[in-house]
């Protein structure tokens, strides 16, 4: 089970990378538990997630090679 | 006859007069429409904690943002009565007075092209994946923040 994330803007400089990977996790609600975890500064801002490009707005299943996107408050145009 | 054929959204850098220019010129044989609107958004000089913007360099989650772009130019031509629609928007750095956002609604009369337009320039504003990182002349940044 390994999970990709993407993670951008604001948020890549926190983390200081664009892409991680997480092992054993099994839905999104484990997901952030682990993520703040590891990255506490991440409490700091606030940010949407996407699971295969669809924002979701509550916990959900994640599976082998899911790609979870870390998106930081839009500001294009 | 609407024109829904898909084209790339994203452009590297500022998008030019001529670019747009070109794209007016490209409609003068669709002869249907009586109506353009384009918006046209321009990278401003903001003052933020007494340093000037001089560039704004834009990033996006590609893939979702097109899915999105082409999701939401669908919605627009349910909603309204428009010919056809064009949207283009930068990546990477867009210098101060240069074009970062052009979008191009044409309709047979004006009142489908303004509230097309608008409302269009709202969605992608409010939820396609795009950020913008504010650079100031000392190379310093901050992240953009949209009304």
């Amino acid at each position: 089970m390994k999970i990709k994330i993407l993670v951008f803007g604001q948020l890549s400089e926190i983390i200081n990378a664009s892409e991680l990977a997480l092992l054993a996790v099994n839905n999104t609600d484990e997901f952030n538990k682990k993520l703040f975890e590891l990255y506490p500064k991440l409490n700091e801002i606030k940010f949407t997630m996407a699971v295969n490009k669809k924002i979701i707005h509550e916990n959900t299943p994640l599976n082998h090679e899911d790609v979870v996107a870390l998106l930081p408050p839009f500001s294009g145009g | 006859m609407t024109d829904k054929k898909k084209h790339k959204v994203f452009i590297q850098g500022a998008i030019t007069p001529t670019f747009i220019a070109d794209s007016i010129a490209k409609h003068s044989g669709k002869t249907a429409i009586g109506a353009h609107d384009i918006f046209l958004g321009q990278v401003r000089n903001d003052l933020i904690d007494n340093k000037t913007v001089v560039a704004i360099e834009y990033s996006a989650y590609e893939e979702m943002a097109e899915n999105l772009f082409h999701e939401i130019r669908e919605a627009i031509f349910v909603k309204y009565d428009i010919v056809c629609m064009h949207i283009y928007h930068s990546l990477g750095l867009v210098k101060t007075g240069e074009i970062c956002l052009f979008v191009f609604v044409s309709a047979k009369h004006r009142k489908d092209a303004f509230d097309a337009c608008r409302d269009l320039v709202e969605q992608i504003k409010a939820m396609t994946p795009i950020w913008g990182k504010e650079i100031f002349e000392d190379d310093s940044h901050v992240w953009k923040k949209n009304n």
